[in-house]
């Protein structure tokens, strides 16, 4: 059945907690924390964490698509699905495309993943959704919204959940938007919205695909749906008639915020990692309309269905010391380091496979794994036999310095020689770090992040993390 | 098989300028001053200047990376000047190359001088360099501090040895009219300095300074129509590695192979072994980088060095006085004047000409660059005349 066989989550290390929020703007807000994009990431790079922990050590190379989700890409114009695939080291033959609009993003990518399988226009499809969704300062909307990522993977065999069905509406409503002009999230009256909108569309489809396959609200076992808030889901699920406690997946937004595209998908991969095999699992998203999937839990679900779990990669976090931090990382203050002049991308055209697919060379003379990619072995100094290699991305921190000189938005800048676990050594930055985590013999991460900007725009590579 | 330049060459004049935030003169100044202080030591005119060789690192205001920065501020026209960079050994480089231009039997006298003017550039002075993304974030102390941390771990050291090398360096330097940072430091004040790149804190880094040095170098044959007191080269060798230490897999990080390389061919040259040598400056851009200097030039074992810095063998009064002008780290560091400065230190040093901080009788001085970190050294062998 086509389904879903592989789920990957992605939520950043720094957590603001709420009360400093409040503390800033002498506001009162809603306890908790929110997850906090790093100040070198954005939805293209958490995309690409969800993707790699999404695929993991299976079988990258017959995976022939991938779909991008997110409202707010870092880029109006240049294809993100196409790095994400880079990236990961994909093939270069994969049907791509971007998805945004609203937070239906990322279920309406899903949607098109499915019946782009069942009609054989690809069998392998990974559904990358990611959003970093800017809030204004002392807004309504500060502590709302939170950052993450998940990607799944869509095949003919959907291990974890089958697909069983869809309905969607089309009605445009002025809800939460951002115009062409950027700024942040801005959002028409709540309750309005609630009643008129969100409270009306998404059971009119959930009834629908519920109908259509027969099932009463009785018989499903969660539904995960995307919400303006926790209180709106609870209500939601009055409304359409599940209960709030036992059938509604419970919100993130106390954990780690409402993280926009993604919501719905990290609330489907909740409810995969608790189902029984064949229980119906509803999920839903709204956004000028709304759209939800009917899905049959598969063989696979249960504790174990994502990677890492949802809990663990919610308790893998930071905490940022202050609310002016937070400001930075957001680059709300503080701008980038010093302008830099543009990359060449003629060069970084040319080391794409170095640079972003992460290769290096092996010797065939000597077998030494070296980085970058040589023309002559460092070792044997053989200049014949020097043949790419894919490199791992975990390694062991063999020397580092925290540069208090480089300019940084997270001061002080680490800097690492790593040995990677199966050969190379790279020398890169370091981020999502406690300053004692960076250590001698300490075991690292590759991530990929946005390394800085220049020439109006942006650049990424790898650096490493605690892993 | 190549012959050595041993004996070949003298050295019969030097010049520097004072190191320091010369914010009142130009690049062209520092060369003039460096270069005629050299000229009047030698007893020369500058007609009698066959060719000369200009280290300079950076561009500057005035000239090109061409012979221009040095031609033109000395209206030394007609004849060859080569501009020579090469990192942080870009002066003793240049002084090599003078030492090969007079052994090859080409020219009779060469001027050589090193000049950087680093306060005149915006920032920190020393631009970044290098591939736009791979190893973006490198700053010259944090490319230090990789090695120092490893070294520091691999041996059991702390900050408190690298202090020692300061406040050593700093005490002679206190001694020197020239010096750039003419002052005395407590190890508490070393420890308790804004961190720069971990380990290295303020006082453990060498500051960005502008100034200049020369030397005027002849066939050994001639030197005494100049002066009796000329003093010899024995040994002059340069060694390149790799500039990007950080991603070879097999390095590890506890020396530098240019330094040992470029030593021993040195000590070849000069038909002699490290513990013939009374005093060297060595390249102390870092605290730590002194300390594995004086391994990496053979002077104490691998792992022994910062042992020796403890027990205080290395200063002026020492078994091996090391950066008697105050290095680096106190004198001052204009890149591509450095080396030629510490050439002029060696001179001095052998003549008896250095007042308070002279080191007891030399026979033999040695002065080393190391640039990169550990990309390139350049090792000069002086001695006294017979």
């Amino acid at each position: 059945m086509v389904g879903i066989s592989s789920i990957g989550i992605y939520v950043p290390r720094s957590r603001l907690d709420r009360a400093l929020i409040g503390k800033a703007w002498g506001r009162k807000q809603p306890p908790g924390e929110k997850a906090v994009a790093h100040f070198d990431e954005d939805a293209l790079t958490m995309a690409v964490a969800a993707a790699l922990r999404c695929i993991g050590d299976g079988d990258a190379a017959s995976i022939d698509g991938l779909f991008f989700a997110s409202t707010s890409s870092p880029y109006r114009e240049k294809q993100v699905a196409s790095y994400v695939a880079t990236a990961c080291d994909l093939q270069r033959t994969i049907l791509t495309a971007d998805f945004g609009g609203s937070v239906r993003a990322g279920v309406s990518a899903l949607s098109a993943a499915i019946r782009a399988v069942q009609s054989g226009a690809a069998k392998r499809v990974l559904v990358a959704v990611a959003d970093c969704r800017p809030a204004e300062p002392e807004g309504d909307l500060e502590g709302v919204l939170g950052d993450a990522a998940v990607a799944v993977l869509v095949d003919a065999k959907g291990t974890l959940a089958a697909f069983d069905g869809a309905a969607a509406v089309a009605e445009e409503f002025t809800f939460q938007w951002r115009t062409d002009r950027g700024g942040p999230v801005q959002m028409q009256d709540a309750r309005f919205s609630a009643t008129h909108a969100y409270l009306r569309d998404l059971p009119e489809v959930i009834g629908r695909v519920l109908n259509e396959r027969g099932l009463g609200t009785d018989q499903v076992a969660a539904l995960a749906v995307g919400h303006p808030d926790a209180r709106t889901a609870q209500d939601l699920a009055k409304a359409v008639g599940v209960d709030p406690k036992t059938q509604l997946v419970p919100s993130l937004s106390a954990a780690i915020g409402v993280t926009g595209s993604p919501d719905p998908l990290l609330l489907l991969g909740a409810a995969i990692e608790r189902a029984k095999p064949g229980d119906a699992i509803v999920v839903g998203a709204f956004g000028e309309g709304a759209e939800a999937l009917l899905f049959a839990a598969g063989e696979a679900a249960g504790p174990g269905a994502c990677r890492p779990s949802l809990q663990s990669a919610i308790d893998d976090k930071l905490p940022l010391p202050t609310y002016e931090k937070y400001l930075k990382f957001r680059r709300i203050l503080g701008q980038d380091d010093t302008p830099v002049e543009a990359v060449s991308n003629i060069a970084e055209h040319r080391e794409m496979q170095q640079d972003t697919r992460l290769y290096g060379s092996r010797c065939a003379a000597c077998g030494l794994v070296q980085y970058p990619q040589a023309r002559v072995c460092l070792a044997c100094k053989q200049r014949e036999g020097l043949e790419p290699v894919k490199l791992r991305k975990r390694g062991t921190i063999f020397t580092y310095t925290m540069d208090h000189l480089a300019a940084n938005l997270d001061h002080p800048m680490g800097m690492a020689v790593v040995d990677l676990d199966g050969g190379g050594r790279v020398y890169v930055q370091t981020t999502d770090a406690a300053p004692e985590a960076i250590q001698i013999g300490a075991s690292v991460e590759l991530t990929f992040r946005r390394l800085h900007a220049g020439g109006e725009n942006y650049n990424y590579y790898w650096k490493a993390r605690p892993a | 098989m190549s012959t050595s330049i041993r004996d070949q060459v003298a050295v019969i004049g030097v010049g520097c300028t004072k190191f320091g935030d010369l914010y009142d003169s130009t690049y062209e100044d520092q060369v003039c001053d460096a270069a005629f202080q050299a000229y009047a030591d030698a007893k020369i005119d500058p007609s009698e200047i066959d060719a000369a060789y200009v280290g300079t690192y950076l561009p500057h205001s005035q000239g090109g990376k061409a012979g221009i920065s040095l031609a033109d501020p000395l209206r030394l026209y007609d004849r060859p000047v080569t501009r020579v960079e090469n990192f942080c050994a870009t002066g003793t480089d240049a002084f090599r190359n003078a030492c090969l231009a007079i052994a090859s039997g080409q020219h009779d006298i060469v001027l050589v001088v090193g000049s950087e003017k680093l306060k005149d550039r915006p920032g920190r002075g020393i631009p970044r360099i290098g591939h736009q993304i791979l190893g973006k974030g490198n700053t010259a102390p944090g490319l230090f501090a990789l090695a120092a941390n490893r070294y520091m771990h691999e041996f059991g050291v702390t900050r408190s040895t690298l202090a020692k090398v300061a406040v050593k360096n700093h005490w002679n330097g206190k001694r020197n009219p020239l010096s750039h940072l003419r002052m005395e430091v407590t190890e508490e004040q070393v420890l308790n300095a804004p961190m720069i790149a971990s380990p290295f804190g303020l006082f453990d880094c060498c500051p960005t300074t502008d100034g200049a040095a020369a030397a005027i170098v002849c066939r050994a044959d001639i030197a005494k129509r100049f002066r009796d007191d000329y003093v010899l080269v024995k040994g002059a060798a340069l060694a390149v590695a790799t500039g990007r230490p950080y991603y070879d897999p097999t390095f590890d990080y506890l020396g530098f192979r240019s330094t040992q390389a470029a030593a021993k061919a040195a000590y070849a040259q000069a038909g002699i072994e490290p513990s013939d040598v009374d005093l060297a400056e060595v390249h102390d851009c870092f605290t730590w980088t002194e300390i594995t200097n004086i391994e990496d030039l053979g002077f104490f074992e691998k792992g022994q060095g910062w042992k020796a810095v403890e027990e205080g063998k290395t200063r002026i009064d020492g078994s091996i006085p090391i950066n008697p002008s105050g290095g680096l780290k106190s004198f001052g560091h204009p890149i591509g004047a450095s080396g030629v400065r510490m050439i002029y230190e060696c001179v001095k040093q052998l003549r008896g000409d250095c007042g308070e901080r002279q080191v007891k009788d030399p026979e033999i001085a040695l002065a080393h660059n190391v640039g990169g970190p550990g990309a390139v050294s350049c090792v000069v062998v002086l001695g006294r005349r017979d």
